[in-house]
């Protein structure tokens, strides 16, 4: 099996949109960092470059911002080591962030953007459908995975019995 | 012609047939199912936001308990992603028993996908099958790691400990060991579990016309939703991270990539299964045969006591038992994880099914959720 070479497609993104930064991490993916105006362009470009497969999206919260970082990789049948490329925009307001949706383009990210909806508060605009997802539809909590997250709910009680009230036998 | 009312229903989340806790909400005219909707997260435990409070050590158990039927293949994946931020050489010994590992618990978890699936089609008779065979698996696993079912047998580097004495044994042990060693329990599993799925249910008339031409799911189709693992394959793209993005030594073992056709259905995804179950056997006894000819006792390298991992980011893909498991870790250099972030394969099949159910027979939308063999635990995490 061939191993698949995808720098020819990163250097046809850097000669398209000259504002991307591309590097190389110690850990094997390509980072690609977009500004969130040429966020769908670059992820149309790398669509129609062979990037067919959708793995993941999510965000980081870097406590004075947010991060989208997006997983695409080539999946061909017979190559071997397809490098996955992480497409980042970073610098979110972490309240009220707002970026387009990749959905149209990839269906099987529909639901983890809105997992990362429901997670970060981040609004896909064009999403068919940005619901809460694993959280109920009316929680009022805010976004749990967010640093500064509290869990406002009141705390239970506890529902253990105490060891001398079991009766043995 | 006159138009019949469309009927709304919720199936789930105590329906026996959705495995778990899945309500679906449906649109039927008449028996045909016009419309569906998945409502999830009646089981998420917050496992991301956890992990971000614990260290990484600490996090292993956790990834046991996302998808609870394949417990070691999350770990495996896991360790892959802490090692591969901290650069960490792992054993050979380790990873032949970690890959050793990894292939009997798919095979027992496709056991049970498969068993349940005959279950929900009104074939008792394979489920009661499939577990008394994850039986034999579960008196391995149980003298190996001490757990039946959740583990925490892997290490940050290795493995927790070696395999105990006598439990390889021999090629020549049959069906009378095959809750005793491993090789029993291979040998028994070639010889009679692996014909009597195929008399029992692969070639039995009524389960193919149960089950054949049900949710065709076209290859493209397969990748724009993010289909993995069997699901794929069964669709006809010969794509396995094991042999395509390789990764611990699985570049050492042969095995096969079993697909379906073009348009796979609920019968090719379980053809699928089957052969995987078969091609795990496979994979099982080369690792064996390695581990009884190189005996010895390194098993984990000497780690620090607490784990700071240097600041960076990792996106492991993991060939699980359902799929594609991708764990995002970002690490700042400190004792815990920064993120954790499961990409699991039962998520992202799960939105195949308002694709996949429209048209067809509600009794069909049993098979369908059979097919693509969700475990809630790893949907929901």
């Amino acid at each position: 099996m061939e191993p698949l070479d995808i720098r020819p497609d990163l250097e046809a993104l850097k000669a398209a949109y000259p504002a991307v930064e591309i590097a190389e991490a110690a850990t094997g993916h390509f980072d690609i960092r977009v500004s969130l105006d040429q966020y769908l362009d670059v992820v149309r470009f790398l669509k129609d470059r062979g990037f067919n497969y959708p793995a993941c999206i999510t965000a980081i919260d870097w406590k004075d911002r947010l991060e989208l970082v997006l997983q695409l990789y080539k999946l061909v049948v017979g190559s071997r080591q397809s490098p996955l490329v992480m497409v980042r925009v970073d610098g979110l307001p972490r309240e009220g962030a707002e970026v387009p949706s990749v959905t149209p383009l990839y269906p099987g990210l529909n639901w983890h953007e809105r997992e990362t909806y429901d997670m970060y508060g981040i609004r896909f605009q064009g999403h068919p459908d940005l619901r809460r997802i694993l959280l109920p539809d009316n929680w009022q909590g805010g976004h749990p995975l967010l640093k500064d997250f509290v869990d406002k709910r009141p705390r239970r009680p506890r529902l253990v019995r105490h060891r001398d009230t079991i009766v043995s036998g | 012609m006159e138009q019949t009312r469309e009927l709304l229903i919720n199936m789930g989340p105590q329906h026996p047939s959705t495995h778990g806790v899945l309500r679906v909400l449906l649109k039927l005219d008449g028996e045909t199912i016009t419309w569906a909707e998945p409502d999830i997260g009646y089981l998420h435990r917050c496992f991301e936001k956890l992990s971000e409070s614990k260290t990484y050590p600490q996090v292993i158990p956790y990834t046991d308990r996302t998808d609870y039927l394949s417990a070691i293949t999350n770990e495996h994946a896991f360790c892959l992603a802490v090692e591969k931020l901290m650069g960490i050489e792992v054993p050979e010994r380790a990873e032949y028993i970690r890959v050793m590992m990894a292939e009997l618990q798919r095979i027992c978890s496709h056991l049970l996908g498969l068993g349940a699936m005959a279950l929900d089609l009104g074939a008792v008779t394979g489920f009661l099958y499939a577990w008394r065979d994850r039986e034999k698996i579960y008196s391995l696993f149980e003298r190996i790691t001490g757990g039946r079912m959740l583990y925490n047998y892997l290490r940050i580097g290795g493995v927790r400990n070696d395999l105990p004495e006598g439990i390889i044994g021999t090629p020549r042990d049959g069906r009378d060991k095959a809750d005793k060693t491993i090789w029993g329990f291979i040998n028994y599993f070639e010889s009679y579990v692996l014909p009597e799925w195929d008399d029992l249910l692969t070639n039995n008339r009524i389960f193919q016309w149960r089950t054949q031409g049900v949710a065709p799911l076209p290859s493209e189709v397969a990748i724009a939703y993010g289909a993995s693992g069997p699901v794929l394959r069964a669709s006809g793209v010969k794509w396995d991270l094991r042999k395509n993005v390789p990764y611990s030594i699985y570049d050492r073992f042969e095995f096969d990539i079993p697909v379906g056709k073009e348009n796979g259905d609920c019968f090719d995804r379980w053809v699928v299964r089957v052969e995987e179950m078969r091609q795990s056997a496979r994979i099982v006894k080369q690792a064996l045969q390695w581990l009884a000819e190189n005996p010895g006792d390194y098993i984990a390298p000497k780690l620090p006591r607490v784990l700071k991992p240097p600041k960076g980011e990792v996106y492991i893909r993991y060939e699980g038992s359902r799929g594609e498991v991708g764990v995002h870790l970002v690490s700042d250099g400190s004792a815990n994880p920064y993120k954790v972030k499961w990409r699991s394969p039962c998520f992202t099949h799960l939105q195949l099914l308002p694709v996949l159910a429209p048209g067809h027979k509600l009794a069909d939308m049993i098979a369908i959720i059979g097919s693509i063999d969700i475990v809630l635990g790893e949907v929901d995490r």
